[in-house]
């Protein structure tokens, strides 16, 4: 028996030791050789695993030449759903946010951001021809349709903010679940950025349209920055420091982040800074 | 976010989740009465004389309850549209609840009825009663006492596997408990109010079910151990 | 897309994922075996303190779904200072909810050991120690293996459960391909067929192997 309880001593020790996680910032944690953990959702072109686990989109592409700037070559990644990600960095599930996270005042509350990396707009995916004519959330409540939308995204904030009532709304799981519910017809309309309204056009052949972004209401336009865990503000400024390298001579970020679609236009303008996000989006 | 519980917070969001607590009792109440339904049908594919329904139903039975319910609701909700049938959230819920639960419930139906004895059925067919006499009057009424406390616990069962329909998007507790916290950035408060209205509702259940059987066992002239 | 194209293609994928659902299997239920007895045996005990420790514990476990669990030690025990690494908050979470139920099983063999087994040995002067370890211990496992058997395929099931919480098992990997290619009808049902051969042809009859074993060995009489 001494030697069984020895035993389950022995194996406790083993799960617990392997796991437990100092507090350390994250630049003592590359020091002690722990490799950057990137954590995004499944959200195509911005952010995505592929088949062996590795980092694509272009919001990876922009985080890893960064990075790359900053000398540090190795990471690993952790895929999760989009509702989880601010709370599994705060919970040291990973290091950095790179799903492309929108700088939004509540946001900037729970997680530091980067400087910008890009603005991008939201818009409507509707059926092709658009027959109930929605281009923004007037035309939802207008139309009494359902509008479908990621939990824990930025377009749930704002649809609250002009008026759609919580029986028009249907939350899924990130964008995975809006083409699902698109696809299969329990949704009149979704919600989301424009780069993800794109793909989904793209990818079901033409059954859906994106509606311009233009007739969206103005103040939809949002940046995007990297995310980092509160207590890692030394390593959030190294990272600026580099990313603003990047900006400044940007042939290759764009060479790589171009292939997901990223381009010129989404450069951000100086006007647009994360205090600026912080604290009036 | 930080360790701090926040009670405004927690007050800010408890009606909310209060109300998703109906949605959740709801999702398991219809899916449990589906689940009852599905399992009497499992059951007579058990009990005909015919030996291929019997053995496809066997098959059928096997593959369901050595699956995860999980990727059972998955396969429902995204793969029955592209055969044509688009359902809604909950109806796709309901129906995987209802087929996963009724393969189990069909077993606990088939102890009942042998728990039966088989004199019973001998006194039947001496006295010449019908079959359906003989279900109805004679097996079932004592085969239904034998088969609550079972029915009694996938009932709760299902009422605890119910957080797994907010994968697909059923507004119930769960799911109103990661919606609430992705908006707010914090997991802390939803989701440990989530664990004590399951521990409220799960436990005084689980004990009724257990007098239950208690009870069930001794007017059964049974005493356990 | 045919089927065998979509195996070339994603086939090895998902078969990495499976080596995770089984390692997630083999920890968990060693884990949950050790909780069951520490549990079991404690629920049987004549201190009321520890009894009652062993029933808040099980009623606990019992009382609040497997997902909660699972999501509150990922996402909220990091902040109590207690920061799992997923697969381990998974392996835990498993291993503690279905130790409740086993720790249950363990109480009713222990209860289910006739009576005159444990007066025998206290009439030969055995320590309560000696008695559970050398008279009662090995007597329950014919009586608790079938239903411990059935536990350890409902947690072959609830570990597709840590795909939640960013573990890439093969419920994960299933869902990912379905994010990128929308092959939803070959993704799940690969994955469907996976779990299914997993207990069917491996888990299930590795139970029943055991189940004869330990009848067997009570049989000969070993005590």
């Amino acid at each position: 028996m001494n030697k069984f309880l020895k035993s389950i001593g022995v194996f406790l020790v083993i799960i617990f030791s392997i796991s437990s996680v100092s507090a350390a910032t994250l630049t003592e944690r590359l020091k002690d050789g722990h490799k950057l953990r990137l954590g995004f959702g499944t959200a195509v072109p911005w952010a995505y695993a592929g088949d062996n686990g590795e980092a694509l989109g272009f919001v990876n592409m922009i985080a890893l030449t960064v990075l790359e700037e900053m000398g540090i070559t190795e990471h690993e990644t952790k895929v999760f759903e989009w509702s989880g990600l601010i709370p599994g960095i705060n919970a040291n599930r990973s290091d950095m946010v790179t799903g492309g996270m929108y700088i939004l005042k509540s946001r900037c509350e729970n997680m530091n951001f980067s400087d910008p990396i890009g603005v991008f707009g939201d818009a409507m995916l509707v059926p092709k021809g658009n027959p109930k004519g929605i281009n923004n959330y007037a035309d939802v409540i207008r139309t009494g349709a359902k509008l479908v939308t990621g939990a824990g995204f930025n377009t749930v904030e704002a649809a609250k903010k002009y008026g759609v009532p919580d029986s028009q709304m249907m939350l899924v799981e990130g964008e995975v679940g809006i083409l699902a519910a698109m696809k299969a017809g329990r949704a009149d309309v979704a919600v989301q950025t424009f780069f993800g309204a794109k793909e989904h056009e793209a990818k079901t052949g033409g059954k859906f349209e994106v509606t311009d972004p233009k007739l969206m209401p103005k103040e939809t336009l949002n940046v995007v920055g990297i995310g980092f865990r509160k207590t890692d503000v030394e390593f959030r400024d190294n990272f600026n420091k580099a990313l603003a390298k990047v900006m400044a001579n940007p042939a290759t970020m764009l060479k790589r982040a171009g292939e997901y679609g990223y381009d010129k236009a989404q450069l951000p303008p100086p006007s647009m800074s994360t205090e600026w996000a912080c604290s009036t989006k | 976010m930080n360790a701090e519980w926040k009670w405004d917070f927690t007050f800010q969001i408890l009606p909310q989740m209060l109300w998703a607590t109906l949605n959740t009792i709801m999702a398991a109440g219809i899916g449990y009465a589906i689940a009852t339904i599905v399992g009497l049908l499992f059951l007579l594919g058990q009990r005909t004389p015919i030996k291929i329904v019997n053995m496809i139903n066997r098959e059928i039975v096997e593959f369901i309850r050595s699956t995860p319910l999980l990727i059972q609701l998955f396969f429902v909700y995204f793969v029955l549209p592209q055969f044509g049938i688009t359902l809604s959230a909950w109806v796709c819920g309901m129906i995987t609840i209802g087929l996963h639960f009724g393969t189990y419930l069909s077993e606990v139906y088939r102890g009942a009825l042998e728990g039966v004895p088989k004199t019973q059925w001998e006194a039947c067919r001496a006295l010449n009663f019908t079959n359906f006499y003989t279900y109805r009057r004679i097996v079932l009424p004592q085969a239904f006492p034998i088969a609550i406390p079972g029915m009694g616990n996938y009932l709760v069962g299902i009422f605890k596997d119910t957080p797994l329909l907010s994968t697909i998007g059923v507004a119930e507790l769960f799911h109103a408990a990661t919606a609430v916290g992705g908006y707010h950035y914090r997991y802390l408060e939803p989701y440990t109010i989530v664990g004590i209205i399951f521990l409220i509702l799960s436990v005084p259940a689980a004990m009724g079910i257990r007098k239950l059987e208690k009870s069930v066992n001794k007017a059964q002239g049974k005493v356990k151990y | 897309m045919n089927y065998f194209s979509f195996l070339a293609e994603h086939g090895s994928t998902l078969l990495l994922g499976t080596v995770t659902t089984l390692k997630v299997l083999i920890c968990a239920t060693i884990l949950y075996v050790i909780i069951s007895i520490i549990f079991g045996l404690m629920r049987v005990s004549n201190n009321s303190a520890i009894q009652g420790i062993a029933t808040v514990y099980i009623e606990f476990f019992r009382g609040t779904s497997l997902l909660v669990q699972l999501f509150w030690f990922y996402y909220v025990l990091p902040f109590f200072g207690i920061s799992l690494e997923a697969f381990t908050a998974g392996v835990v979470a498993i291993g503690m909810n279905f130790g409740a139920y086993g720790a249950e099983i363990v109480r009713g063999g222990i209860l289910a050991v006739p009576k005159g087994q444990w007066e025998g040995a206290h009439a030969l002067n055995f320590s309560p120690f000696k008695r559970m370890k050398n008279i009662i211990i090995p007597q329950i496992f014919p009586i608790i293996l079938p239903p411990v058997a059935n536990l350890t395929v409902e947690l072959l099931k609830a570990t597709a459960l840590v795909a939640l919480v960013t573990v890439v098992d093969l419920t994960f990997e299933a869902k990912q391909i379905n994010a990128i290619t929308w092959l939803s009808a070959q993704c799940f049902g690969t994955a469907l067929l996976i779990y299914y051969i997993i207990s069917r042809f491996f888990l299930v009859p590795f139970l029943r192997w055991l189940e004869v074993l330990a009848a067997r060995k009570v049989g000969r009489g070993k005590i």
